[in-house]
């Protein structure tokens, strides 16, 4: 009589992935089950956002917010009504590994996470700057922006997280008391960037144009409800398999490669950079007086 | 007590112009047991299958249509397709449109009832609420539930607002028809205040806790009881390869969770 390990029965495991990288579907659910003590944390109880790719990232993937028919009783759900779809949402809550796993089971590559928890969705935990260089701007330039931005913050007293988007980014991140409006965050994030702005001809946080091209682009205006981003350790869908990966503000410096971090590699490091993050309550009112 | 889980309807209370955004959760649920059925030698759960009466083959269920039986044997056919189109449109309102006494109520007319929660604009779902607990009144109107419309009923209870479906004077028997209630006998004096004795010494207050399903609870004893003995285990189709590899992995992983 062995014991059941996981309620998630696997399925298609030797299904190819990513096609550069040879990476199977039992390579990606082995990803997640060895990262998922350092990630589920940080994924409580918030409404997760999907981006599946049941044929591998070479081809079309599809982005799911509502859970697909089919999710077993025991993965947990928030409903939320839709505007925009005029019908309820049934926002998948990940909790456990089973859930994690089931997740890695359905080729949910890219797990994306809103700024708040389901159970205060107006009112935010989390601050974003996600910092996206555009071309001819370089990660290096989005490192540059980081730490930039990190000395305004810590000036303000607030603790900051950093970590890779993944793709050709960062994000910072302040957690917060669950006090403030996604108004209230949005003007913080687009203080600061003006701020900066001001500071460094690289950096635009202006939302009326286009982001010019070689500058770091601030987009203050993810700090909105429903709005999501790659959850820490979340799988990209990038030909290389890059991992959106909390760092130590110390590992930002010239060099770092964000394609460095995959999902072969992210599961090597013993640090968990990210550690006591989902502890983290900080208010933002009191800090910048 | 069990929580409901997700709604399972969402729209708007309309009272004249007035419009109320309200979820709908199940609030009664039958708690009986329920069992598989396995096979006897081995113990494997058994599955249904529709079987054709005539040749006993089995029918699958694109093969399926529905037949109403009009009399012994002699059906009506139709298509899902002719039954999902003649299925009343559920506008996702419930329309209120009398405020009445909620005891004038007959209970036998009570069907389920639901819990209304507010959805997008808890203001006017507040002011709906607490108009009713200040007039004492219940709301009376319309829902209508996947095929079916309903007479409903709304009323504040505890702080929320819950809602009724009613059955139809027709769905409930009329039992002055039945002929054993026809010619009732008069008792006589003494019996009565007898009676009303037994009654009076037996009165007291109504308390839902002192209720209990023995049935259930025997078997719930059963389940222990067997637990600790022997229980026979599903069988699983083995494990391939890969997946053992992955086990290895989720072991380590539930190892570390423990820990954390």
């Amino acid at each position: 009589m062995t014991r059941e390990l996981t309620k998630v029965e696997f399925t298609n495991l030797k299904k190819v992935m990513y096609p550069a990288l040879k990476a199977t579907k039992a390579q990606i659910i082995e990803y997640y089950i060895k990262i998922a003590p350092k990630m589920l944390h940080a994924l409580a109880n918030r409404p997760l956002v999907l981006t599946r790719f049941p044929e591998g990232v070479e081809k079309e993937g599809f982005y799911e917010k509502d859970a697909p028919q089919g999710t077993p009783e025991w993965v947990k759900t928030f409903t939320r009504y839709s505007e925009t779809a005029n019908r309820n949402i049934h926002y998948i809550v990940c909790n456990d590994l089973d859930t994690l796993l089931w997740l890695a089971n359905l080729a949910a590559l890219e797990i994306h996470m809103t700024l708040s928890s389901a159970d205060s969705f107006l009112k935010p935990d989390l601050v974003l700057f996600d910092l996206d260089p555009k071309s001819p701007a370089t990660f290096g330039d989005a490192v540059k922006i980081a730490l930039q931005l990190k000395q305004e913050l810590d000036a303000l007293g607030l603790r900051s997280f950093v970590k890779t988007s993944g793709k050709k980014g960062l994000h910072v991140i302040i957690p917060i008391v669950q006090r403030y409006t996604f108004q209230q965050t949005r003007t913080f994030a687009r203080d600061i960037g003006t701020k900066l702005e001001k500071q460094s001809s690289l950096i635009t946080s202006e939302f009326s144009r286009r982001p010019k091209p070689g500058v770091v682009f601030m987009d203050y205006l993810q700090n909105s409800h429903g709005k999501t981003m790659a959850c820490p350790y979340s799988l990209r869908a990038t030909p290389q398999a890059t991992v959106s990966t909390p760092l130590e503000w110390s590992q930002l410096k010239k060099g770092l490669k964000p394609e460095d971090f995959n999902m072969f590699s992210v599961v090597l490091i013993e640090k968990e950079p990210w550690k006591g993050f989902s502890d983290v309550k900080q208010d933002l009112e009191v800090n910048s007086k | 007590m069990r929580v409901p889980k997700r709604p399972i309807w969402t729209g708007t209370i309309t009272i004249g112009l007035v419009n109320v955004p309200v979820k709908l959760y199940r609030m009664i649920f039958d708690r009986g047991f329920s069992f598989r059925f396995l096979h006897k030698q081995d113990s494997q759960p058994l599955k249904y299958q529709k079987v054709c009466i005539k040749d006993n083959t089995v029918v699958p269920w694109e093969d399926i249509v529905r037949g109403y039986e009009v009399s012994k044997n002699e059906f009506v056919v139709f298509t899902k397709e002719e039954l999902e189109a003649a299925k009343p449109e559920s506008d996702r309102r419930i329309r209120l449109n009398k405020f009445v006494d909620f005891y004038s109520i007959d209970p036998l007319h009570f069907e389920s009832s639901y819990i209304l929660a507010p959805d997008k604009n808890p203001e006017a779902y507040t002011l709906l609420l607490k108009a009713l607990e200040k007039t004492e009144k219940a709301a009376a109107g319309t829902i209508t539930l996947r095929t079916k419309e309903y007479p409903a009923i709304v009323q504040a209870h505890k702080g929320v607002l819950i809602l009724n479906t009613l059955r139809y004077s027709y769905e409930v028997a009329d039992p002055s028809r039945l002929d054993e209630l026809k010619q009732l006998k008069e008792p006589s004096k003494d019996e009565l205040d007898l009676a009303a004795k037994i009654v009076e010494d037996l009165s007291g207050e109504f308390n839902i806790e002192e209720y209990k399903d023995a049935y259930k609870q025997r078997v719930e004893e059963l389940i222990e009881k067997k637990l600790k003995g022997e229980t026979i285990v599903i069988e699983k189709p083995e494990v391939k390869e890969e997946a053992k590899e992955l086990m290895v992995a989720l072991k380590q992983t539930l190892e570390q969770l423990k820990k954390k």
